[in-house]
């Protein structure tokens, strides 16, 4: 607990420096080609607090943070906070749901492979699984996007809703997962291989111990061995994995998104490092440092709970 | 039984979310849905400057004068009517009569004299440049007097958006909290007005009953929808498959596609934006390469460049040849350059040049030295890469100085950096471009002294340019205003520091089964939208017919998740009943 607070901390000092080292001019950029007074960009540098000391912006940037200002965006002139929430449940809604899908079904996978290694099933659930691991998840979007979207013409190609439907309610909600369907589906296959890798080699490793031996002496059932015995055991590594991809779940598809023009916080970050516009960068980077903190946290809990022989610290 | 369990839900979620068709409500409504890949900072006039904010404000927002679309020339807008003084100053501009803003507001002078004297005493930044020396006067309800302490050759085009008075004078308290507005108060004097936003989606915008230009007509389009795509080919295949009516900003690389396809048209449109390779001119603190000083050695330089191949082979076409800078949207301000001085690709000239410059290669490695034996000529190339053509362009240029003895030394440059290395003159070339106004004066202002470790990315400055430039700027007089600027930019020509490659267009396309009547701005070269003044839109009427109607998408949409069920389904999930035996 007091270990993920001082992460925080760090993350946060961590992030103002980072921004920093490299020289830029926001102002400048914000107005690139423009014929703008220079006493307007020096007042709006004044605005932006850009003419302090780097000292006297830190003590300003660190006091307004824990009072839970982040600070107005340089490029939409909104609180930063502001933006990141309404931003946010979109990549939020994609990520999560894709990460439990792939949690759920690259398990199962593992689990059948391991339980039936070295036949053709492994081998094909294996190999098919690693192909979508190893491919980049952009490259696998747009070839889905392609595929279903402009030749099948299935689903539309990208965007969060059909803008210009009235649909309201239950309606709305299926046309959202109309348009989610793809990049979930990128997402997910992406994301497939590395619980089936996991599964199957912890899977494989419990399989070896005496007390699964000792359970089918019992004369025990086959399936109840695997689901009773074996898996508790074996998913613990598992747990871990969900646990690091959830805390993603802000941060974790900004190439996806861009695919699939879907509105979430992907588009925001690329924007926020072209001005550079630090506040929304700052920002930006403290609730993504948050959420996988928070997430590792939860699996650190679940870990002691899940399995006695861990201490809760 | 847990396994089998999570199979269903997985099953469910499919099913469910598989056969949505996608909420198809066909009324009456006819809307135009323009695609595009830049998403919106600010929808408010005084705080945002992209280019898809600008066209959103275009429909917006109407203003005292228009520009034609054929030729930039000022026409009327809000105002029907404008009459100069004697000495140029001041203008007095007679509004339409009955002028409403689309709440039913009444639009009066007293709105116009408040925009331009709040705009000037704050600063707005897409305001200042234009009222920076005006003072506006509501002389009556439909008279409003503007007079300019110096002589503004601009006058009387009067191009700045109006806001409405009553709904901006509460939050235009200062220059901070203005721009904190997030301008979605959807009161308008343009054709359409805003109605909806949604961030990094869309901006929908709908007929403004009260547009001065509808003449008592209906208008022929009901909304607007701006569609961002994060995905210029998704927005592609949405423009050939019709969820979009027009798009701009196409890849080239998608043109051959487009221009093959059934009720497409491809549009390329140019309004002056051009890029360039620049030398250092060594007028900042860190200097060029010393053979660079020698107008003799750009003049080589320029002659090695092979224009034409850019133009076909890395455009495939799609870019006019430029010999000079243009300064302005309107072409009438590009000069012609004699034949004889025009940095034509000759590689043999160009060595010709060097060879009698005594830039000779005295140890036979390929590069050619200083006449005194010594500094290889080899240059720090600064390439863009936030540019689509920096490296591609970078390469290209390291080949034609290889040809004429000369080597390259590529540093790739995000445009912060590059600023920086230009700035403090850390560079012997760069690839870079602009887009510049309407009117020449900024595009001509970046190259005077006064903007050195500014916008003058040439770091090169000449006294007589900075005399002329100051003329023109209070020239009233229009052809001898041309004349001085057509005399300016043969000078900047001539010193042989900045060659502009081509001008570069925005490629457009539209479908011609949707909606007729685009025009191009300016004519015959200029684009269809995303122009200066957005003339198109009031325009446009619907095609008569069945304009891109999208088609059940639903059966085959079931059809396919089934076929991706049953084959994910018989993929992870078949799995036999066995037991014991066949494991070990």
């Amino acid at each position: 607990m007091l270990g993920s607070l001082l992460t925080l901390v760090f993350v946060l000092v961590f992030n103002f420096v980072l921004f920093r080292i490299v020289e830029t001019d926001p102002v400048g950029s914000l107005f690139r080609g423009r014929n703008i007074p220079a006493e307007r960009l020096d007042e709006l540098r004044a605005s932006f607090g850009l003419d302090e000391p780097l000292a006297t912006q830190f003590v300003l940037y660190i006091r307004e943070t824990l009072q839970l200002n982040l600070g107005i965006s340089y490029q939409s002139r909104q609180p930063v906070w502001n933006e990141i929430v309404s931003r946010a449940p979109a990549t939020v809604a994609l990520v999560g749901i894709s990460a439990v899908l792939s949690a759920v079904i690259g398990t199962l996978a593992g689990i059948a492979a391991a339980w039936r290694r070295n036949t053709w099933k492994d081998h094909t659930l294996t190999s098919s699984t690693m192909v979508f691991y190893s491919m980049p998840d952009f490259w696998l979007g747009m070839l889905l996007l392609v595929g279903f979207a402009v030749v099948l013409g299935w689903f539309p190609v990208g965007g969060i809703v059909d803008l210009g439907s009235t649909a309201t309610g239950v309606e709305l909600l299926l046309d959202q997962l109309h348009h989610m369907f793809l990049p979930a589906l990128t997402l997910t296959l992406a994301y497939l291989g590395e619980y089936a890798l996991v599964t199957r080699s912890s899977l494989l490793d419990v399989m070896g111990e005496d007390y699964l031996a000792v359970a089918r002496a019992k004369g025990l059932r086959d399936t109840i061995v695997r689901n009773r015995h074996a898996l508790p055991n074996a998913l613990l590594p598992v747990i871990t994995l969900v646990a690091i991809n959830l805390g993603f779940v802000l941060s974790g598809a900004i190439a996806v998104e861009a695919v699939f023009s879907w509105p979430g916080l992907g588009k925001s970050t690329a924007d926020a490092i072209r001005g550079p516009d630090l506040p929304m960068l700052q920002g930006l980077f403290l609730v993504f440092s948050a959420a996988v903190i928070f997430f590792n946290l939860l699996a650190d809990v679940a870990y002691a709970w899940l399995d006695p022989r861990v201490d809760a610290a | 039984m847990l396994r089998r369990s999570m199979w269903a839900t997985g099953l469910v979620i499919l099913m469910v979310v598989g056969p949505m068709a996608g909420a198809q409500e066909e009324d009456d409504t006819v809307t135009l849905r323009i695609g595009l890949t830049q998403d919106w900072d600010s929808l408010n006039p005084t705080a945002g400057v992209l280019v898809s904010e600008y066209e959103v404000w275009n429909l917006h927002y109407a203003t005292l004068t228009d520009k034609a679309a054929a030729d930039f020339e000022t026409i009327p807008g809000l105002a029907e009517s404008w009459e100069g003084s004697d000495d140029g100053l001041t203008y007095t501009y007679t509004l339409r009569e009955g002028l409403l803003w689309s709440d039913g507001q009444p639009l009066t002078a007293d709105d116009v004299a408040w925009n331009i004297n709040t705009s000037r005493d704050q600063g707005w930044s897409n305001h200042i440049s234009t009222t920076v020396n005006l003072d506006a006067e509501a002389v009556d309800e439909r008279t409003v007097r503007i007079t300019s302490s110096v002589p503004d050759p601009k006058l009387p085009n009067m191009d700045v958006y109006l806001v409405p008075r009553h709904i901006w004078e509460p939050v235009a308290t200062d220059a901070e909290a203005i721009v904190g507005y997030d301008g979605l108060d959807g009161v308008g004097s343009g054709p359409f007005t805003i109605s909806e936003f949604r961030d990094q989606q869309s901006v929908t915008m709908v007929a403004n009953p009260n547009y001065w230009g509808w003449e008592g007509e209906e208008p022929p389009i009901d909304q607007v929808i701006f569609r961002f795509f994060s995905n210029p080919d998704a927005m592609v295949a949405a423009l050939q498959q019709g969820e979009i009516d027009a798009a701009q900003t196409i890849p080239s690389g998608s043109v051959e596609a487009l221009e093959g396809a059934e009720n497409i048209e491809v549009v390329s449109g140019l309004q002056g934006g051009f890029d360039e390779i620049a030398i250092n001119g060594g007028a900042a603190e860190g200097q060029p390469h010393p053979a660079l000083a020698d107008v003799n050695v750009r003049t080589a330089i320029f002659h090695g460049v092979d224009r034409e191949a850019v133009i076909e082979d890395l455009l495939f076409g799609y870019a006019e040849p430029l010999e000079t800078i243009s300064p302005s949207a309107d072409p009438k301000w590009i000069p012609e350059i004699p034949e004889d001085n025009q940095f034509t690709y000759d590689v043999e000239t160009a060595n010709q040049i060097l060879d009698e410059g005594g830039y000779m290669d005295t140890d036979g490695d390929g590069i050619r030295e200083m006449p005194d034996g010594t500094s290889p000529l080899v240059l720090r190339h600064g390439v863009n890469t936030n540019t689509d053509q920096g490296a591609a362009i970078g390469e290209l240029f390291s080949g034609w100085m290889a040809e004429i003895g000369i080597g390259v030394e590529l540093q790739a440059l995000d445009s912060d950096q590059l600023f920086e290395a230009i700035v403090t003159g850390d560079y012997d070339t760069f690839y870079w471009g602009w887009v510049p106004f309407v009117d020449p004066d900024p595009m001509l202002s970046y190259f005077t002294e006064a903007e050195i470790g500014n916008y003058n990315d040439a770091n090169w400055f000449d006294p007589r340019y900075d005399e002329l430039y100051l003329e023109q700027k209070e020239e009233l007089d229009p052809d001898q205003r041309v004349e001085i600027v057509h005399e300016m930019l043969t000078i900047f020509h001539d010193a042989a520091v900045y060659l502009p490659l081509y001008m570069s267009p925005d490629i457009q396309a539209y479908r011609t089964d949707a909606f007729e009547g685009w025009v191009r701005q300016p004519a015959d070269v200029g684009p269809v939208m995303f122009s200066n003044s957005s003339p198109s839109y009031p325009l446009l009427t619907p095609v008569e017919g069945d304009g891109g109607a999208l088609g059940g998408i639903g059966l085959p949409v079931i059809i396919g998740v089934v076929v991706i069920v049953v084959a994910v389904g018989a993929f992870l999930g078949m799995r036999r009943r066995t037991t014991a035996d066949e494991r070990e």
